[in-house]
């Protein structure tokens, strides 16, 4: 595996050192040391390179630059909030302080070929020059000219340096309208489950077996391959439960060898944290104290997504209760629903065949001031004086998000809102007003 | 480089002279190589020198409005009324003045017009608003020495901001009774005081306006004859067909100059024998007028690789089949690849696919939304279907 990587023009030791620190990207390492080719020859003006997130595309660059000693500059476009910053990164790693102090305040892409151009005939490059953009899709959001002139800046700074833009979306994305000097691109795969495990199986923890913490990856996988292959997400649980998976055995109950019975004890626990520290439900530092403390169960503790009860007024409530039967439920129906004698109506003509598709597929509708208020009057019991406080409460429901006021024409004249709450979250507000809003629901009708 | 202005390089040898005939024409023929006397604007240059110089004479001041297309010579007759009006005052037979040209194209912002004229007028140099008081004080106020001023601004147009002020100080100027000021305005449209300008602003611009008409067929003959003043270079039916056809399009006599200046380098070109140059003929003039006036788009339709034309005609495919103008990507990408099939080719990727389409775009022959939206991204034709299943067709 090792020693994969040769190319004529660099040490054959850095190489050794380099290819050490790149499992299972030999391929792409290989293929880009070929583009590279030896320092001092010109390499491909732009390189882009794509591939999902935690792929090993910067870590392969930065081993690679860090290793051979070549000079680099990494930028992180997303970091880079104004063109000028980029421009002063990419001049200061370059050429020093001086380079990029001497930029006027707010420089423009010809004061930067300028600048460039000045500093790279002090100092010619004697080997290629490199520059990284990390998080290249930012690119498209700056300005129009900028991406199509780092795509040729070799041509514009007349300098040996290449452009190696990194990004996760392809490259069919970014092409400007009118046209650009076309990069080369280069795919780096997603790792397979062998390939993820050879490289978790490195990070061993030193008190135990190699084996035996490979068994350990191996049974993460098996829970965890199918909804996640995110390297990152895979390296932090795998260090998160690894105490809970040694546990039997530092208390002697099993030896390192039984395999089955880790399994066993370890399979339970990984299946909670699915649910619970992949979804950030808990978060890590719970996770470690809850396995710490034996006798709390772990995933009783209630998550983030379980604090949706919100404390409201009582006329607040009442007022939520009213938007969201006012947004899932069909105007027509509302005579039948909150009318007291709302005369004889017809079931065939009140439940249409044709509406067969729920309202709660669909996402709530807009409705009006009036229909709420009249919604609102019918499910409270006592008789509430439309005060200033029942409408600045409406108001003060759209400032927390649990309604939202759709066209913004007029704040006065007839609002118009939509209800944005969930039905869990409606259904534990109205059982704290013993108000059962399921009978009034037009989509649940049909089920009672 | 804080003060650096951008200039012309300048000329390290001499201009080379004339070798032969041909080249003689082609200097005669240059744009640059205004003549003495225009021909065939007589008219409109008594109309102009009477103006200006009745106005002189009289020490007031007014406006004039010129319009005409692009190259019907209002520049060059305006100069040369100046010309000759300067003349006839070394002469005595006019009071003496002084002429400034401002041009609406060489300024970055409208109201630089004020520091152009003062810089003109006395050599001050001053910010716009300084320069408007200034201009203001010493129109208002009867200036030391009697002296008519006579101003050309060109490219009016640009001079357009929201208020009108810088129009509307233009046209006041004159009016004033001290001001002794003639403005001699030039743009390109005969209606431009009525779509542009509020009312105020066009009464003071008045009703003395004189349109420049298109050239007609004779009068380009005769320009580019009165030009080559009796050198043998043209056939008499090359040049004829060379004044119809710019006749026919646009009337443009400098447009009328290129072609011709075009056609003696084919003649030359095609002269196996340099000592022995021909007339231009025909041919050349038909090669010159071809190159000038066929649509680039076809020729671009052309030269197309096959994946490209396929595409194309893919675009038209599913036109046809939808009844409209327009088509997302993914439905050309569809008829494309049936197309492929049918053509016996390998189908195209996706990317591939994408990647042709973005380069029809880029050369305007598609006109395509922001390529983020990947393959839902709208695809219209920017020439005819005529045009493409022309140039699909002919080979």
């Amino acid at each position: 595996m090792t020693g994969s990587l040769q190319h004529l023009g660099y040490d054959e030791e850095k190489l050794q050192r380099a290819s050490q620190q790149l499992p299972c990207r030999e391929v792409q390492a290989g293929m880009l040391l070929s583009l590279m080719g030896q320092p001092q020859q010109y390499c491909y003006p732009s390189v882009f390179i794509y591939g999902h997130g935690a792929s090993g595309k910067s870590h392969v660059l930065n081993v690679l630059m860090k290793e051979l000693e070549l000079p680099h500059a990494t930028v992180s476009c997303v970091e880079c909030v104004s063109v000028s910053l980029l421009f002063e990164q990419v001049l200061l790693s370059f050429f020093g302080c001086d380079a990029a102090s001497s930029l006027p305040r707010t420089p423009s892409l010809s004061d930067f070929v300028r600048v460039y151009r000045q500093q790279s005939s002090q100092s010619p490059a004697k080997q290629t020059r490199y520059i990284i953009m990390e998080k290249a899709e930012l690119l498209r959001d700056a300005e129009a000219n900028l991406l199509p002139a780092l795509l040729r800046l070799q041509e514009l700074v007349e300098d040996n340096v290449t452009v190696i833009l990194l990004s996760e979306i392809v490259w069919d994305q970014f092409r400007p309208n009118t046209g650009c000097f076309e990069p080369l691109l280069l795919h780096f795969p997603d790792y397979s489950k062998g390939e993820l495990q050879q490289i978790l199986s490195h990070d061993a923890h030193p008190s135990y077996s190699a084996e035996f913490y490979s068994s350990y990856i191996n049974i993460l996988l098996g829970v965890f391959y199918s909804v996640c292959r995110d390297l990152r997400e895979l390296r932090h649980l795998a260090a998160l439960n690894f105490s809970k998976f040694c546990e039997p055995v530092t208390t002697g109950k099993v030896k390192e060898t039984e395999t089955h019975k880790l399994w066993k004890n370890i399979e339970p626990h990984l299946k909670k944290a699915m649910q619970t520290v992949y979804l950030r439900e808990v978060s890590s530092l719970q996770w470690e104290q809850m396995q710490q403390m034996e006798e709390t169960e772990t995933g009783a503790m209630r998550g983030l997504s379980a604090h949706t009860h919100v404390e409201l007024p009582y006329y607040s409530k009442f007022l939520l209760i009213a938007a969201y039967l006012a947004s899932y439920n069909p105007a027509r129906t509302d005579k039948r629903f909150f009318l007291k004698h709302h005369g004889k109506i017809r079931k065939t003509n009140f439940l249409k065949k044709n509406e067969k598709t729920s309202n709660h597929l669909l996402g709530p509708k807009p409705f009006s001031l009036d229909r709420m208020l009249a919604i609102f009057y019918s499910v409270v019991d006592s008789r509430v004086a439309p005060t200033a406080s029942i409408f600045s409460q409406i108001s003060s429901l759209v400032t927390l998000q649990l309604l939202a006021q759709v066209s913004h024409d007029d704040q006065l004249d007839g609002p118009k809102y939509k209800c944005a709450v969930s039905l869990d979250f409606i259904r534990a507000i109205s059982k704290t007003v013993n108000f059962d809003i399921v009978r009034y629901l037009y989509d649940f009708l049909l089920q009672f | 480089p804080r003060n650096a202005m951008p200039s012309i390089p300048s000329r390290a040898l001499p201009a080379r002279q004339p070798a032969n005939v041909l080249e003689e024409a082609r200097t005669r023929l240059h744009v640059s190589s205004v003549p003495e006397s225009l021909p065939c604007r007589e008219q409109e240059f008594q109309d102009i020198y009477s103006f200006v110089e009745s106005k002189i004479i009289d020490g007031t001041g007014g406006c004039m409005y010129i319009s005409g297309v692009p190259g019907t010579g209002k520049t060059a007759t305006v100069h040369e009324v100046m010309r000759c009006l300067q003349h006839a005052a070394d002469m005595d037979e006019v009071p003496p003045f002084c002429f400034i040209e401002i041009n609406g194209m060489k300024m970055t912002d409208p109201h630089q017009a004020y520091v152009q004229i003062l810089q003109k007028l006395t050599g001050q140099k001053a910010t716009a608003d300084h320069a408007a008081a200034l201009l203001e004080k010493r129109f208002s106020n009867p200036a030391p020495r009697k002296e008519t001023r006579v101003r050309l601004v060109d490219g009016l147009d640009l001079l357009w901001t929201r208020k009108q002020n810088v129009m509307y100080n233009l046209f006041d100027w004159p009016t004033r009774r001290h001001a002794r000021l003639v403005v001699l305005t030039i743009a390109n449209t005969m209606d431009l005081p009525e779509r542009i300008m509020i009312n105020r602003v066009a009464s003071r611009l008045g009703l003395t306006r004189m349109s420049f008409q298109p050239y007609g067929f004779k009068q380009l003959q005769q320009i580019i004859t009165s030009r080559l003043n009796r050198l043998k270079a043209f056939e008499e039916d090359a040049l004829q067909l060379v004044s119809r056809k710019v006749a026919a399009l646009s009337g443009d006599a400098r447009r009328c100059l290129d072609i011709c200046r075009r056609a003696t380098e084919i003649c030359e070109l095609s002269a196996s024998d340099p000592s022995a140059l021909g007339l231009v003929g025909m041919s050349h003039v038909m090669e010159a007028l071809n190159e000038m006036f066929s649509s680039a788009y076809i020729s671009a339709i052309k030269c197309a690789s096959t994946q490209e034309q396929l595409f194309l005609r893919a675009v038209i495919a599913e036109f046809r089949r939808l009844g409209l103008e327009e088509a997302t990507f993914q439905q050309v990408f569809v008829q494309h690849q049936a197309l492929c099939r049918v053509e016996g080719l390998p189908p195209v990727s996706m990317s591939e696919g994408l990647s042709l389409c973005q380069r029809l775009g880029a050369c305007r022959l598609l006109l395509l939304e922001s390529s983020r939206l990947g393959i839902l991204q709208r695809v219209r034709l920017n020439v005819s279907q005529d045009d493409v299943l022309f140039a699909l067709k002919a080979d």
